[in-house]
């Protein structure tokens, strides 16, 4: 773990300190009523699960349907995980990425 | 049941200790983990109005994040891997090529 | 019929000069003979032109109107009156004589570059004759700069050789110089008067009339006086006039211009490019006359100039460079007659003048030619009789220079010294220039005889001398042409015959310039009396006796002169007395140093033209590069924001959000 001086982290220590105060007064100047809970009988995850696969006439709580979020996001996480094996690939003599490779001028050689 | 603002607080808070390390850290994993603290107030955020507002949509919103952040750090661990093989570093003050 | 008339004439030597620029390679004389009928043409419409006005007819019309603005209107127009269409046929007739005597010594001694030689001639001819017609100030302004430059291209004619060029340059920049004044003072007529014009009701001289009366207000600069600002603009016109005219101090260029070639010495700086300024004068006449202050500096400036130029010739060995001082001479002549309220005497002495300086710069080409361009009086001598023609034409043009009676300059010159006389008696300062003007008298012809004796009598000094090579008839017919005018020209203004023997009407000139046959209101010689501030007195008997007293005095003045002239040239062997001078010929034979002084003069200026230019490069260029290298030098530090570090970024991008917040919350009541 590699760590710079004090002063090298005042700066974003302060614009931290400085943001976190900005989020707080805000939260606590907005007025919030009571909080609308679940139904105290209802299964959370279970609804989680219907609202899922767009069953929301067996949803005892409200939502919208997320079928399409659901299905995209199965397919972002194949292509992630793609992208991962393909960046972490060698070439057969051991160069790297041949696509990241030619971004850059030598080839990557260095 | 729990005021909506201490949970609010709550996330502020998991934010800005997340921010101070990606603005501070200069290993790129730590970087990484620094970055999913940032999602995961995001998440808080989002499940703590999901009770307010007595609707799930927020609680699902939630497991998609959490699932793309699952993503995003299995691309982002491959970056590290090309940054390390160029720069010979994982310190992410190392690569300063695109600079006046 | 004059709106025909009047363009032609100026238009068709501008036709020649186009064909001598286009074709003149192929024609046979080079363009020599378009230029012959182009200003024999102009002349014919001249004395038409002329034989209306005696008619009883005259012209003043806007022919074009170029820029119409809302405070004054800029034209072309024609104004055709006495004196204009008499300069007509002055102008167009040497022009055509010049041109017939180029063919001899231009195309006879096998010249090249003759095309432009004769485009030089008839954009030349066309510049002046447009000068003459020219109705209001600006454009004669306009054509006064074209004839300048015709000067310059002609006069560095030659232009291979390293003489010419200088020498136009330095014509060209010295009348310049003047014409600067000259233009300041159009640009103040227009301020002033809102017009131009010459004549008619809303002239300029008319309304400065009626502004001295008092019954119209005209602008003057602050609160200066009318009287006063008018002689200012006067006197800035002159400026043009002086440098034009080569009055001193602005006469050193017209010996320089002697480098160009003999017939273009005639046209352009005898006959008429010189008479321009002293023209100008008299066209404005009715403006000058209210000013008795310019009318004093102009008679002063003519009068010195006369005696200057006069002891500048007395020593000159080059047969050119005589003639050349000596018009500069006798255009002081004329500048003194204007001043002294002898507009008629001016204009009398500038026919007379142009006829026999024509002839004595065109008997001097001939001459030239036949010394093949040996131009030193010293190896010249015994011409006589190998050229008869010339030697007889000249003699009559240097009796006519010379004022001997009943030759034409005579008249004419004398006419001039009794103006001055008349009006001077009342005021000294043009009594002054009236004695100067006397004195010249016999230097004028010590000079003049000296060059005849010297060229022309005596035994042969050089080879050349002995045997030189004839002259043709298109030499030898101008100078025929001229010699008679220099002997008759005379007799249409003999105003001492008229008053002395009480023969009324013999005095041509002055009832043609008074309007009698016809011409315009305001322009003739008695309203220019009128309003003119002098007043006549007279000597013993009255005026005839005045007449006579001064014909007497100026006639034996000059016949001093030529005898000594005689006594001391007129032997077979003449020695160069001009040494008996001593000291005194040194600094007359360097122009008394005026030359240096004027170059001295000039590299001064260019030391203050240094200092201008480091206001300009370094203040003025340096506040505008100064602008650019703050922006190029912030930009530079600036730049430097980008590190290439992704952690300094995200640094910058939190404190921006954070800073929006702020703002945004405070603007929004978030925290309140």
């Amino acid at each position: 773990m590699s760590n710079d001086g004090a002063s090298g982290r005042l700066l974003p220590a302060l614009a931290v300190t400085g943001l976190f105060a900005v989020l707080a007064a805000t939260a606590l100047s907005a007025g919030f009523g009571e909080a609308t809970g679940f139904p105290a009988d209802a299964s959370v995850v279970h609804n989680v699960g219907y609202a899922l696969f767009n069953l929301e006439e067996v949803a005892s709580i409200p939502s919208e349907g997320f079928l399409a979020a659901f299905l995209i996001v199965a397919v972002a996480l194949d292509v992630a995980v793609d992208g991962a094996i393909y960046l972490a690939r060698r070439e057969d003599d051991g160069s790297v990425v041949a696509a990241i490779g030619e971004a850059l001028t030598d080839g990557g050689e260095r | 049941m729990v005021p909506v603002e201490w949970y609010l607080l709550l996330a502020a808070g998991l934010f800005c200790i997340g921010l101070f390390g990606v603005l501070t850290r200069r290993d790129a994993l730590y970087f990484l983990m620094s970055v999913e603290l940032m999602m995961n107030a995001a998440n808080v955020n989002f499940v703590a109005f999901a009770l307010y507002y007595g609707d799930l949509t927020g609680q699902v919103f939630a497991l998609f994040v959490i699932a793309l952040a699952a993503a995003e750090v299995a691309v982002g661990i491959g970056i590290i891997l090309v940054l390390y093989r160029n720069f010979g570093d994982i310190d992410v003050t190392v690569p300063a090529e695109m600079r006046w | 019929m004059f709106d025909v008339y009047v363009p032609t004439v100026v238009l068709l030597p501008f036709v020649s000069f186009l064909v001598a620029l286009g074709a003149g390679q192929y024609l046979p004389k080079r363009g020599a003979l378009s230029g012959i009928a182009a200003t024999g043409g102009s002349l014919l419409l001249s004395l038409l032109i002329a034989a209306s006005v005696a008619g009883g007819q005259a012209y003043n019309e806007t022919l074009y109107v170029w820029a119409a603005g809302e405070q004054f209107t800029l034209t072309f127009g024609a104004l055709i009156d006495p004196l204009s269409a008499l300069m007509l046929v002055i102008v167009s007739l040497v022009a055509l004589l010049v041109h017939v005597f180029s063919l001899g010594y231009m195309n006879d001694e096998g010249e090249v570059g003759l095309p432009r030689y004769y485009a030089g001639l008839g954009l030349f001819t066309a510049s002046m004759l447009g000068f003459v017609v020219a109705d209001n100030l600006l454009m004669a302004f306009m054509f006064f700069e074209l004839v300048g430059l015709c000067s310059y291209l002609l006069i560095g004619f030659h232009f291979r050789e390293p003489g010419p060029p200088s020498a136009a340059k330095k014509a060209f920049l010295v009348t310049r110089f003047g014409d600067y004044f000259f233009l300041v003072g159009v640009v103040a007529v227009f301020a002033t008067f809102g017009t131009a014009a010459f004549a008619g009701e809303g002239s300029f001289p008319a309304l400065a009339e009626a502004a001295l009366a008092g019954s119209t207000t005209v602008w003057t600069p602050g609160d200066l006086e009318v009287q006063t600002w008018f002689t200012v603009v006067g006197l800035l016109v002159l400026g043009g006039v002086v440098g034009k005219s080569a009055q001193f101090p602005l006469h050193t260029w017209l010996p320089d211009a002697m480098e160009g070639p003999t017939p273009v010495s005639a046209l352009i700086h005898a006959a008429t490019m010189v008479a321009a300024g002293v023209y100008l004068v008299a066209r404005m006449y009715g403006f000058y006359a209210l000013t008795p202050t310019t009318l004093a500096v102009i008679a002063f400036v003519g009068g010195f100039t006369a005696l200057f130029a006069a002891t500048m010739g007395v020593v000159k060995d080059e047969l050119k460079q005589v003639l050349a001082y000596s018009t500069i001479s006798q255009y002081g002549y004329m500048m003194l007659a204007l001043g002294a309220g002898g507009y008629v005497a001016a204009v009398f002495h500038l026919t007379t003048h142009a006829f026999f300086k024509a002839l004595l710069f065109l008997g001097a080409g001939s001459v030239i030619i036949a010394m093949h361009h040996n131009e030193n009086m010293w190896d010249m001598g015994g011409l006589r009789s190998r050229l008869p023609v010339t030697y007889y034409t000249f003699l009559a043009g240097s009796l006519a220079l010379a004022g001997i009676f009943p030759f034409a300059g005579f008249w004419s010159k004398d006419e001039v010294l009794y103006e001055a006389l008349v009006h001077g008696l009342n005021d000294p300062l043009l009594l002054g220039g009236y004695v100067m003007g006397l004195l010249a008298v016999p230097v004028t012809a010590f000079y003049t005889f000296r060059m005849v004796f010297l060229t022309f009598h005596g035994e042969p000094r050089s080879e050349t001398a002995r045997s030189p090579e004839s002259v043709r008839w298109n030499v030898k017919g101008p100078l025929s042409v001229l010699g008679t005018l220099a002997v008759v020209t005379g007799f249409i203004n003999m105003v001492p015959v008229q008053k002395v023997l009480g023969l009324e009407g013999i005095d041509y000139l002055h009832r043609w310039l008074d309007n009698e046959w016809g011409g315009i209101a305001g322009l003739s010689s008695h309203h220019y009396a009128e309003v003119g501030p002098y007043s006549s007195a007279y000597l013993v008997g009255g005026e005839a006796g005045t007449v006579l007293v001064g014909a007497a005095v100026s006639l034996g003045l000059a016949l001093t002169g030529l005898g000594v002239a005689w006594r001391l040239y007129d032997v077979p062997t003449p020695t160069e007395h001009t040494a008996a001078l001593g000291g005194i010929k040194a600094v007359l034979y360097n122009n008394y140093y005026l030359d240096e002084l004027q170059v001295w003069l000039a590299y001064r200026i260019e030391d203050i033209a240094g200092g201008a230019d480091t206001v300009d490069q370094g203040i003025i260029d340096g506040v505008v590069n100064g602008v650019s290298s703050v922006s190029l030098a912030g930009g530079s530090r600036v730049r430097r924001i980008q590190t290439g570090l992704v952690s300094e970024y995200a640094a910058m991008l939190t404190l921006g959000l954070l800073a929006l917040l702020v703002v945004l919350g405070l603007n929004g009541g978030w925290f309140l």
